[in-house]
């Protein structure tokens, strides 16, 4: 089993604790990857369209040539890369445009045949629950756990749909946290947005859905969340303390990123998986960690 | 078949507290939701209020969440809420103050937020001698924003409402695209401007609920984006955003990819030095436990040069 990994800017940047434990945990689970090194960031929807397409179509072209599917680490990169991946199959005409007038130059062409898969759907999809559950090493019992997914896991439905998974998809992280044998505690906003895109034109709004969330999964009785996206990470986890201050109270929810969970289930240590590296303290899954080992 | 409705009801004591009124009624096996409602205000309690207009799913009165799922009441079959068992919840959309019951405050809601995009086209010239010939691409995509319900199912489903009631929302701002994208208006810039205000399109967290959310596959989030990009191509834009893109783009063409220590900095602008403060005790956090990235201290990729030329190319083109 093999992919093309595309690591994503904030993995190794404000998340670089993401890459490592990707990488570690892949390595477990004899997932080969051969890292996509020469292409650029997804435009993570801010670079408009005209850019993000022809640098993403690039990125294609070059996994197409090395024959594998891409994996990602991250929702935004996922999403930012479906829907661009959508409009390039969709329609021939637009990727003969790219082709000529961006990849040509390079020798390159997108044929339109790559798939992009996050790490998260190639578990369920790809590599599949029964091998997973076998390696399992350490069931995160007593763990209680709530899912937030990152938008572009679930949205929108048309860079989604063209696989007959969709609407399970919807609810992988949540089946993910049973399966670990951690105890799901369901939140209202696990599919909705963290706040982190506006967190330049909104502070307020953005912080707000920051204590919004963390503070009802804590509210629940939840000791961490789990996020497949490392840019909810970066609002959920770095500016949590500065959201507590918007709710007037202490929240202190760690938010644990989705490699470094499965990690712990397949028996890494959280020193291993960089828990530590955290803004908000690990420390309450750290010690349930180590009761379980 | 015998179904009972749990129905939200603002105030059914007069306490002044809200409560659910349960009713139980008889209906046929294609019923939708709208016979129940009807039903029970003409044969059990006239006091529960609801909107109902057209009852054929055209005019968006009746929208209402029904067992969790905000969907029109008049073609919504009962069959697909009672597979679990007889009962139906029903409750007010989201996001919305409530007069009554299911009624909510369209004003509020909708209109006011309608209004202050001013949803009207003002012409370029005078009365025109013939009529005015639109492109059929133009008139296509325009056509299909029209169709708009006014239903409110993608202010429903929005994640920045429930934070800030504020907030333009997804059905005012595409109704600001409407009249921004007709080349019959005279400014569609004033629309542009008026969607870049605080609480406006640069509130937006283009998470695609509205998208998702609308019967009418009119797309709002996408609309929005639009609105947002052309905004930005006619020089109309929030100060830190514009600061954050050209950041953000100025890095991903030198390297590659994003120099996230730069783009914090950047965003608050060198010179504002109580914004920079603002970062401090993130960025001493982060710090300490190594993963701060540090501005302007990032390595070139592998085949940067090759993402600068896109854009270099694409930014001629677009001149
Ligand atoms: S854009 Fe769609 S969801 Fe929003 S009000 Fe119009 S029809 Fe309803």
């Amino acid at each position: 089993m093999k992919y093309a990994f595309y690591p994503g800017c904030v993995s190794r940047g404000g998340c670089p604790e993401l890459y490592p434990s990707a990488v570690k945990v892949a390595q477990k689970l004899e997932v080969e990857l051969e890292e996509l090194k020469d292409v650029g960031c997804t435009g993570a929807g801010v670079l408009p369209q005209y850019l993000s397409d022809p640098i993403n179509a690039r990125t294609f072209a070059k996994a197409e040539g090395l024959g594998l599917p891409i994996m990602t680490i991250c929702s935004t990169c996922q999403g930012v890369m479906a829907q661009a991946n959508y409009r390039l199959k969709s329609d021939p005409a637009y990727r003969e445009k790219i082709n000529r007038e961006y990849l040509a130059e390079e020798g390159l062409e997108y044929r339109g045949t790559t798939e992009v898969k996050h790490l998260l759907w190639i578990l369920f999809e790809d590599y599949g629950l029964d091998r997973l559950k076998s390696l399992i090493r350490r069931p995160l019992k007593g763990l209680k756990v709530s899912p937030f997914y990152g938008c572009f896991l679930r949205r929108p439905p048309e860079a989604i749909t063209p696989t007959k998974e969709l609407s399970r998809r919807k609810n992988y992280l949540d089946e993910l946290i049973e399966i670990l044998g951690a105890d799901l505690v369901d939140i209202s906003g696990k599919g909705k947005c963290c706040g982190f895109p506006i967190l330049t034109a909104s502070e307020e709004n953005s912080l707000a859905m920051v204590a919004k969330h963390t503070g009802e999964s804590k509210e629940k009785g939840a000791d961490c969340m789990v996020t497949p996206c490392p840019l909810c990470h970066l609002n959920l986890d770095g500016n949590q303390p500065r959201a507590q201050a918007v709710r007037g109270e202490k929240i202190d929810l760690p938010i644990i990123h989705l490699p470094q969970f499965v990690g712990l289930a397949l028996g890494f240590d959280p020193e291993e998986m960089q828990l530590k590296r955290h803004i908000v303290s690990t420390r309450v899954v750290e010690s349930r960690v180590e009761m379980l080992a | 078949m015998q179904i009972t409705f749990k129905v939200y009801r603002k105030d059914p004591e007069g306490n002044g507290k809200p409560g659910r009124s349960e009713y139980t009624v008889d209906l046929s096996d294609d019923a939708t939701v709208m016979d129940g409602l009807l039903k029970i205000r003409d044969e059990l309690d006239g006091t529960l209020a609801f909107r109902a207009s057209c009852l054929r799913g055209y005019c968006g009165e009746c929208t209402m969440r029904i067992s969790g799922k905000s969907t029109f009441a008049c073609t919504a079959k009962v069959s697909a809420f009672t597979k679990k068992g007889p009962e139906i919840a029903l409750d007010p959309i989201r996001n919305i103050p409530v007069i009554k019951d299911l009624v909510f405050d369209w004003d509020a809601f909708l209109w006011n937020k309608i209004k202050a995009v001013k949803p009207w086209l003002e012409p370029r010239e005078g009365p025109a001698n013939e009529e005015h010939r639109l492109p059929d691409a133009v008139m296509k995509d325009l056509r299909q924003v029209m169709s708009c319900y006014y239903c409110g199912l993608c202010d429903e489903g929005c994640t920045v409402l429930p934070v800030d009631f504020d907030f333009l929302g997804p059905a005012a701002l595409t109704k600001a695209y409407r009249v921004a994208f007709d080349p019959r208006d005279r400014d569609g810039k004033e629309r542009l401007r008026i969607a870049e205000q605080p609480k406006g399109v640069w509130d937006c967290v283009h998470c695609f609920e509205a998208s998702e959310h609308c019967p009418r596959g009119i797309a709002p989030t996408e609309r929005i984006v639009a609105l947002r990009d052309k905004a930005f191509q006619m020089g109309i834009s929030h100060e830190k955003v514009a600061r954050h893109h050209q950041s953000f783009a100025a890095s991903v063409k030198e390297s590659g990819w994003v120099d996230e220590g730069r783009l914090a900095v950047e965003s608050e602008g060198l010179t504002n030095i109580k914004g920079l403060m603002k970062l401090l005790p993130t960025a001493a956090k982060a710090l300490v436990r190594g993963k701060a990235p540090l501005p302007y201290v990032h390595s070139k990729r592998p085949g940067a040069d090759r993402i600068k030329k896109i854009f270099e190319k694409g930014e001629r083109e677009r001149k």
